[in-house]
């Protein structure tokens, strides 16, 4: 899902420290966001060009904190193989979400927007990993987003404002509710990469929540 | 206790009767509750929450002085009454205009106070109403809301009902069915404003506000009502000036305000609905019984404290038994050969809402100031066009026969050129290009030539019907992908530019080149618009289709200007949509200049302007245009701007005699004209400003709107020219008509039929 070398920042089995209970995030502790490579060529310009030209376009002069819903119409959600490179990514008829939210970071910097890299833990089902767990490892990619009952997960997040930020989920087309109460599907924890004290020093805003960058946020 | 509650429609749109009975029986177990219906038709009535039903016959039955007796007998008797119907709660406020303690719903005052669309008493709430116009102002005026809002547009009635109108001809359509539903030629049309819905309920008691809760649509059906939502407080912000507006109004009972979040988190107002939403037991789960409360607010009795039981709620299907002594009523017979059995209002509200137009006017009008004059939808017509009339011999006049406005047409090619003067730069010329197509007539084309227009051709006759009226060859732009017919007229001279549309015509105009068979000084690509549909241009819709766009660029020769074309009719997407479109071609072109190392030198954008847009519009608008060419494409020298039929629609009419006059009942009136589609192809996605001419006095009226139609002289059952206008007083056989604004497509694209 990530890049490759990334997965040697996975904590297999990860123990919680003596003090605490494991959390779900410790499998992910340090993992990085996905970034889409460049050849330096016309080839990887061609396309970076191409998506955020076509996200212009397709604003159809909405607000341009819209959501880039397009991405999601024209890549489907599935597994994709990493290192990608921007000319491999935008040929694609499916991509993952580290993909997703590489192209949707790349469309709001191109609107003139400041958005971050969201990575997220959410909690689905050991029937939803398996099913998940079959089908990337039937396209011989990595599954290390996957744990039990938990997946590792990537979104944008948009910065509005001074400190509020909304994330979105390109993947899925929408914005995460950040009125969350656990269950199937809920997020679990949220990390926003973002450098800076926001908030004076609380945090970004998120809904009702106040998300420090940087660190895993358990919700 | 007893409680009446009525609205128990459970359709695909349902009312909030079933809710409210649900929220009753949590909070008074013991409470008999009346459900209240007008047909059998409507399923709540066989809810079993129901201890008892009291069925009436269809609003288009029912006497009404007889039923509001009843009612009031009902409530002396201490019986209490929550409506879930909008109508229903307007005749109960006309039923009681002083109100009546045991009637839980809003007073005439305080209705009239939320009419739709401007929604009088928001003001003070968090939110702003998006932009609307009551159809009584001039179908004119009309159209060209509806091009200021990229025709994303409702069309909607005073009461219920709203279509989506992305066109002219679906708006006409539209404004004829919601006229005859709903008994009322009093709609409004209103901007579309995308986001997320939400909703804030309320409840009240004599002016006291007694409880608000807010809802997100999370879950929505087909027709964009909810099915699953999320609740929550409401935010003070909000709830206090609501407090004070319900003081205001001196409500009582249940209330909603339907909102749209936009995407930068603004909130716009839909409307105020005087009753409980159907989602109002959605709230009950979540700990807000505001039913309930509202009882407990007129009867002082304690309702049972309501559980939150979860934040969010999403509905099901369910089904119940129906009620021994209130069998399934037979389906009705399909009507001969239609489809469906046609079963919308089963309660006849569409004759309720009739009838309270006739009785109660004021209440049912639309909310705002009146935006039409006296004697509405009469159009402005310019002074100029009165005088390119004036000046000719109408009663000799053979008919149908197109009129040319000579006048008119001066002054718009002068303006044109005018403008361009003053737009133009040192660094970037500003010019105007005639595209012939719009409108052939060699007196137009003359106009072009003499105001510094280049000619823009299509067709190789095109270009041979510009020389011929005086163009030079380098004033002229070969563009379409039909250019290079009929073959062999290709001029031998040097050209302005061509532009390619496709990558075949690129490599064909690069061979042409090569061979000396054509010379440009610009060779350039269209491309297709890529957000709008279109088959012209150059696609950009992949990756893989831009990355051939490049390479094709490259192969141009290197000793012609680069330029670039676009053209989108800006009456059919907007104009807001037409600049939107502006900027994303200026972000495309950077990209072609970034990845071929070609300078676009020549940017060539149209067209389909209206004419009002382009000569009325804010010039600022077209400065910052140039000054935006100039900051992302330092390269172009030259912008040549396509006003397309903004020059050639003003500048001729169609003149009609009227051949006949049918009157028909209730004031509908057929009257047939000598003239047809044939001459008015563009009837359906364009409004005529309409005169007739006195037969008496030579006068010339304008045609308001009425319950005419004009039907045209072929036997074709969709040639109706012009619909919902009004004749004046005394017009007979004979008169002439003179359809303005019918020099553009409207001539050119007009067709012999029906002459023999």
């Amino acid at each position: 899902m990530y890049l490759a070398e990334a997965e040697t920042a996975l904590a297999p089995g990860a123990e919680a420290p003596p003090e605490r209970a494991p959390l779900p995030t410790d499998r992910w502790a340090d993992f990085p966001h996905s970034r889409l490579s460049h050849h330096g060529e016309a080839c990887c310009e061609i396309g970076r060009r191409w998506v955020t030209a076509m996200d212009f376009a397709q604003l159809n002069g909405s607000d341009l904190a819209s959501g880039p819903r397009w991405l999601r119409e024209r890549y489907k959600w599935g597994p994709s193989p990493w290192p990608m490179h921007w000319c491999e990514a935008v040929e694609r008829k499916t991509i993952d979400c580290g993909a997703h939210a590489a192209l949707a970071h790349e469309a709001f910097a191109a609107r003139g927007m400041t958005s971050f890299p969201a990575q997220l833990v959410q909690s689905y089902s050991r029937e939803a990993t398996e099913q998940w767990r079959g089908k990337w490892s039937a396209e011989d990619v990595s599954c290390h987003w996957l744990d039990e009952e938990h997946i590792y997960h990537e979104a944008t997040a948009l910065l509005l404002g001074e400190d509020e930020i909304r994330i979105w989920d390109a993947s899925a087309a929408c914005w995460v509710n950040p009125r969350q109460e656990g269950g199937y599907g809920a997020v679990v924890a949220v990390r926003i990469l973002a450098d800076g004290s926001y908030g004076g020093g609380d945090g970004l805003r998120w809904g009702e929540r106040r998300i420090k960058p940087g660190v895993w946020v358990q919700l | 206790m007893k409680i009446y509650v009525s609205g128990l429609y459970c359709g695909g749109n349902p009312q909030p009767g079933v809710g409210i009975v649900r929220s009753l029986r949590e909070g008074y177990p013991d409470a008999q509750i009346v459900g209240v219906e007008y047909s059998t038709r409507v399923s709540g009535i066989h809810w079993e929450g129901l201890d008892e039903l009291w069925l009436q016959r269809p609003w288009d039955e029912l006497d009404l002085a007889l039923y509001g007796n009843q009612v009031k007998a009902a409530l002396d008797a201490g019986g209490l009454w929550i409506s879930g119907s909008d109508l229903e709660a307007m005749w109960l406020g006309t039923l009681f205009p002083q109100g009546h303690p045991n009637l839980l719903a809003p007073p005439p005052a305080a209705l009239k106070g939320i009419a739709k669309p401007a929604v009088e008493a928001h003001r003070g709430l968090p939110v702003s109403v998006p932009t609307f116009v009551s159809t009584d102002l001039p179908d004119w005026d009309l159209h060209a809301f509806c091009r200021q809002h990229n025709w994303r547009m409702w069309l909607k009635g005073p009461y219920y009902d709203a279509a989506r109108v992305g066109s002219w001809d679906v708006f006409m359509a539209a404004r004829a069915a919601l006229t005859k539903v709903w008994s009322t030629d009093t709609l409004f049309l209103q901007a579309h404003v995308s986001g997320y819905e939400e909703s804030v309920m309320f409840t009240a008691y004599q002016g006291e506000l007694l409880s608000c809760v807010s809802m997100r649509k999370r879950d929505i059906t087909p027709e964009g009502k909810t099915w699953a939502g999320d609740i929550s407080e409401v935010d003070p912000e909000f709830e206090h000036p609501l407090r004070r507006i319900v003081r205001e109004l001196n409500w009582t009972g249940g209330g909603e305000v339907e909102m749209v979040r936009d995407a930068a988190g603004k909130l716009w107002l839909l409307e105020v609905n005087p009753r409980f939403p159907a989602w109002v037991h959605g709230a009950t789960i979540a700990g807000f019984n505001l039913p309930a409360l509202l009882v407990q607010g007129a009867t002082g009795a304690r309702a049972r404290h309501a559980e939150a039981r979860a934040s969010e709620f999403t509905r099901v299907v369910l089904e119940v038994p129906v009620r021994k002594d209130v069998p399934l009523p037979p389906l009705p017979e399909p009507f001969a050969g239609a489809v469906g059995h046609s079963m919308k209002h089963p309660s006849g509200l569409t004759s309720l809402a009739k009838r309270l137009h006739k009785a109660e006017e004021e209440l049912l009008a639309i909310g705002g100031e009146p935006q039409a004059e006296e004697g509405g939808g009469k159009p402005d017509i310019p002074d100029v066009y009165l005088a390119d009339i004036g000046a000719m011999d109408l009663a000799a006049m053979q008919t149908p026969q197109f009129l040319y406005f000579g006048q008119t047409a001066e002054r718009l090619f002068r303006r044109a050129a005018d403008k361009a003067r003053r737009l133009s730069t040192n660094e970037v010329q500003v010019a105007s290009g005639y595209s012939i197509k719009t409108n052939p007539d060699s007196r137009l084309i003359r106009l072009a030539l003499d105001h510094g227009f280049y000619a823009e051709a299509i067709s190789l006759l095109e270009v041979a019907a510009a020389l011929k009226v005086g163009f030079r060859p380098d004033q002229v732009i070969l563009n379409g992908p039909g250019k290079w017919w009929p073959e062999g007229m290709m001029p031998k001279e040097r050209i302005h530019a061509v532009f390619c549309d496709s990558v075949a015509d690129l490599e064909r105009c690069v061979a042409a080149i090569d061979a000396g068979e054509m010379s440009s000084k610009h060779v350039g690509i269209r491309i297709r618009t890529p957000n709008v549909t279109s088959r012209f241009g150059i696609p950009l819709d992949s990756p893989e289709t831009f990355a051939k766009l490049v390479d094709a660029v490259g192969r141009l020769p290197a000793d012609s200007a680069f330029g670039v074309h676009f053209h989108m009719a800006s009456s059919n997407i907007g104009v807001a949509g037409w600049w939107h479109l502006f900027e994303s071609m200026m972000k495309w072109c950077r990209a072609i200049e970034s990845l071929t190392g070609r300078t676009v030198e020549l940017l060539d954008m149209g067209g389909g302007w209206f004419p009002d847009d382009w000569h009325a519009d804010d010039e600022s608008k077209f400065a910052k245009a140039v000054e935006t060419v100039k900051a992302m494409l330092p390269g172009v020298r030259q912008i040549v701007s396509e006003p397309g039929k903004a020059m050639a629609q003003p500048s001729m009419a169609l003149a009609m005699r009227i051949l006949e006059i049918q009157e028909h009942e209730e004031g509908y009136v057929e009257a047939v004209v000598d003239a047809s589609i044939a001459e008015l192809p563009m009837h359906i996605f364009q409004p005529h400003r309409i005169l007739r001419q006195c037969g008496e006095t030579g006068a010339l009226q304008p045609l308001g709107r009425g319950k005419t139609h004009l039907m045209g002289r072929l036997c074709m059952e969709h040639d109706i020219v012009a619909s919902n206008v009004s004749l004046p007083e005394g017009t007979r056989a004979g008169d002439m008509l003179i359809f303005c604004d019918a020099g553009g497509y409207d001539r050119s694209m007009s067709y012999v039929f029906g002459r023999g």
